[in-house]
């Protein structure tokens, strides 16, 4: 039984994970950094949570996602970095 | 004697219930809805209590002091700069951790604190039990549960607020870190010992750990000692953990911030999915959700036509039963003929906007207290990126659809320049209240309810263009989507019609001065002889390119002021709310109007909001734009029009 870690979006509607890490991303042009990877965090998505995907909206929408209790929408664009972990 | 007065603000995460409270504390009307990010601007009131002034501050709602856009950056200042009293820290019951967090962010600051466990109910029928006197004692500051909707608790709440501000006790617990971290902060605090901050020197060294740049600038500019020690720190805890010092703290926080909720809830979980439940799934539905949406919004515009046209008739009988009383009163001479146009101004007032306005604003906040804008937003993601925005952006463009005012300040809750400019010009596009009069009023009531929806499906067409196009000319990736779904609850009736009431008043105080001096205005301007001058000035645009009668020029003018003042100043100028019966404003004529007041400037105080927003400059190019714009598309639809209209006939 291996560890796999995936990106959240790689999920299937359903699936729980553990968050592993998420991404920075710098602006395109000024360099700077957006800092939503804090604000993820601050939001209950740090390192070791629990996270289940409960659907995406069609047309590479937004990924719905139940974390602490708490039920948000992510971009993709972001919920693509948000690396997690799951069991074989 | 000097006054006793004290000041508390009410601070936690969005849609917690802040605003209830505030509205309950003091009687102002602080804007309500199920979404995240209805509050942006701090209000404030004022109430009396135990020989107390007491100013209460409602703040926008915020995750944490690491703040992400302009609204929670105004509540940081607030609470860490201008330091209230006291505190109250409204939390939702049903999400504790995550509220929680905030609050032992809040707990460092030194302030008195209070907890406003607000919305137990909604707790509890979630099957979320918890045991407050724990809370109490594992927190160390008071604890009141509230249900703010039903003002339980609040009484309570107020007096423990007002008791710890005498005591001016502050939070005794310190929220305590891992080792390391810990040997960080006491290495920075040491080092701060000497430095005169206006914070709490481990509430410094914690936040400069987490990376705050601007406190970071702050330290700097004291002892830039400290800020390469925290950045060191930093690096070696970061290079102990793997993850970066401000991840590990945040992990470090939500621990404790997770231990204790999970200390104090008593979960009973139901086996069959809520009501709640299985309707959020219904209308996020990949198909179902669409067509949901969809169904939904024609069964509003169409309830909000017909209930509109019923008024509107009724209160027109109503009304023109007083033309002969009026004559009576004042006489037929020059007098009575002033008044009479006075008059015309406000019984159209009354007949043509108000019936559309009620109903639209009952609908408007029933569905906001509902919760579907935010799954509204959630299928929308990806459209609204066609236009360089994220999702959420969605909900002030709908907000718009009531008044762009207000929808012009809720584009705060974007989080970059860039899309706020792109939000607040696509919002100023969007058929307010006032315009719908127009829509509903002109083009439904005298050619069908199909040209209506026509016109406001055309509508959605410019607004998606003309988002493309401004995108075109400020390209730049949409920021992400990160917007919290609150669940749906069942819209409290009483609040629904309290905001529609208000609304209306604010209409009633705003618009009915400006229709009866408008009206006034124009009589004057007729009796001086200036009124064919001026409306021939205009003729090249309004008669020759527009097609439109030479008068309605004037009604034009006076909607720069308020949309519905061009219907209705039309009224009065031609003397007759039916305007069926005034020659030369045909179908054709009735739909460019129409179109040309949809678009054709924002009006004054949409203008002034702008300003406030976005700056005099782009609020004027903004301005500019959409006239030559509405001119354009007036022309070019009157053409189009005419060979349409000749070819059914
Ligand atoms: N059932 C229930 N609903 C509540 C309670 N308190 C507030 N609400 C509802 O919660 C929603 C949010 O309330 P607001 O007062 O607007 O929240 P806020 O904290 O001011 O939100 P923002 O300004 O967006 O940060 C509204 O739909 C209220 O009707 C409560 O105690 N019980
Ligand atoms: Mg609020």
């Amino acid at each position: 039984m291996g560890k796999r870690t995936i990106p959240l979006t790689a999920l299937k509607a359903g699936e729980t994970a553990t968050v592993v890490s998420i991404d920075a991303v710098f602006c395109k042009g000024c360099g700077k950094r957006w800092g939503f990877e804090k604000r993820l965090m601050d939001m209950g998505l740090t390192p070791g949570t629990k996270v289940t995907v409960v659907k995406s909206a069609p047309f590479h929408g937004p990924v719905e996602i139940l974390v602490r209790g708490s039920r948000l929408a992510l971009g993709r664009g972001i919920a693509d970095r948000i690396l997690v972990e799951v069991e074989d | 004697m000097a006054e006793k007065r004290l000041r508390i603000a009410l601070a936690g995460n969005t849609n917690v219930g802040k605003s209830v409270i505030f509205n309950y504390l003091t009687g102002l009307h602080q804007h309500i809805g199920n979404w995240p990010g209805k509050t942006v601007e701090k209000a404030e009131g004022t109430l009396h209590f135990k020989g107390y002034t007491i100013d209460i501050i409602d703040l926008p709602g915020i995750y944490s002091l690491s703040t992400y856009s302009i609204e929670e950056q105004i509540s940081r200042e607030y609470i860490t700069v201008e330091k209230p009293d006291v505190v109250i820290n409204v939390v939702d019951a049903s999400v504790l951790e995550r509220n929680l967090y905030f609050t032992l962010q809040l707990m460092g600051l030194n302030v008195p604190l209070v907890l406003a466990l607000n919305q137990v109910d909604m707790a509890k029928k979630k099957g979320i039990e918890i045991d407050v006197e724990k809370l109490e004692k594992l927190l160390g500051i008071p604890v009141v549960p509230t249900v703010a909707i039903k003002g339980i608790g609040i009484f309570k709440l107020l007096e423990r607020a007002v008791e710890i501000a005498e005591k001016r006790e502050t939070p005794k617990m310190v929220v305590k870190f891992g080792k390391e971290v810990e040997d960080g902060i006491a290495k920075l605090v040491k080092m701060l010992e000497g430095v005169h901050c206006r914070y709490p020197p481990r509430y410094v060294a914690i936040r400069l750990l987490e990376g705050d740049e601007e406190l970071e600038k702050e330290i700097e500019r004291l002892n830039p000692e400290v800020v390469a020690t925290a950045k060191k720190i930093s690096k070696e805890l970061e290079e102990l953990h793997g993850h970066s010092c401000s991840t590990v703290i945040m992990a470090e926080r939500y621990e404790i911030a997770g231990r204790i909720a999970r200390e104090v809830q008593k979960l009973s979980s139901s086996t069959k999915p809520r009501l709640e439940e299985r309707l959020h799934n219904l209308t996020t539905h990949k198909i179902a959700g669409y067509v949901i949406m969809i169904l939904s919004l024609l069964a509003i515009f169409y309830s909000i036509f017909t209930a509109g046209g019923y008024l509107s008739e009724f209160l027109n009988e109503l009304f023109y039963i007083t033309e002969p009383l009026f004559y009576e009163l004042f006489g037929t001479g020059a007098i009575g003929n002033l008044m009479w146009s006075v008059m015309e101004g406000v019984i159209a007032g009354i007949t043509i906007a108000l019936p559309y306005i009620v109903p639209f604003y009952i609908v408007l906040y029933f569905l906001e207290d509902s919760g579907y804008l935010s799954r509204i937003a959630f299928l929308m993601g990806n459209i609204m990126h066609k236009i360089g925005l994220h999702g959420k952006a969605i909900i002030p463009l709908i907000l718009g659809y009531g008044c762009n005012v207000p929808a012009c300040l809720g584009c705060r809750i974007m989080e970059t320049e860039r899309e706020r400019l792109l939000a607040v010009f696509v919002t100023t596009l969007v058929p307010c209240a006032a315009r719908t009069v127009i829509i509903l009023g002109l083009v439904g009531k005298y050619l069908g309810i199909e040209y209506a929806l026509a016109l406001y499906i055309f509508n959605l067409a410019i607004i998606f263009a003309l988002g493309r196009l401004a995108f075109k000319v400020l390209p730049g990736e949409p920021t992400a989507l990160i917007m919290e779904m609150h669940d749906y609850r069942w819209p409290h009736l009483k609040t629904v019609l309290k905001q529609t009431w208000f609304r209306l008043l604010e209409f009633i105080k705003i618009a009915f001065p400006l229709i009866i001096l408008g009206s006034f205005t124009i009589k004057l301007i007729e009796v001086f002889g200036l009124l064919e001058p001026i409306a021939l000035a205009l003729s090249p645009v309004t008669v020759t390119w527009l097609g439109l009668p030479l008068i309605t020029g004037i009604a034009l003018i006076f909607g720069v002021l308020r949309k519905e003042l061009t219907l209705i100043m039309l009224a009065t100028l031609f003397g007759t709310t039916n305007f069926a019966e005034v020659p030369g404003f045909g179908p054709i004529q009735m739909i460019v109007f129409t179109i040309v007041t949809m678009f054709y400037i924002p009006c004054i105080s949409t203008i002034a909001a702008l300003i406030k927003e976005i700056g005099w400059k782009k609020a004027l190019i903004i301005t500019i734009f959409e006239i030559l714009f509405a001119i354009t598309i007036g022309g070019i639809a009157y053409r189009i029009l005419i060979q349409i209209f000749a070819l059914g006939h």
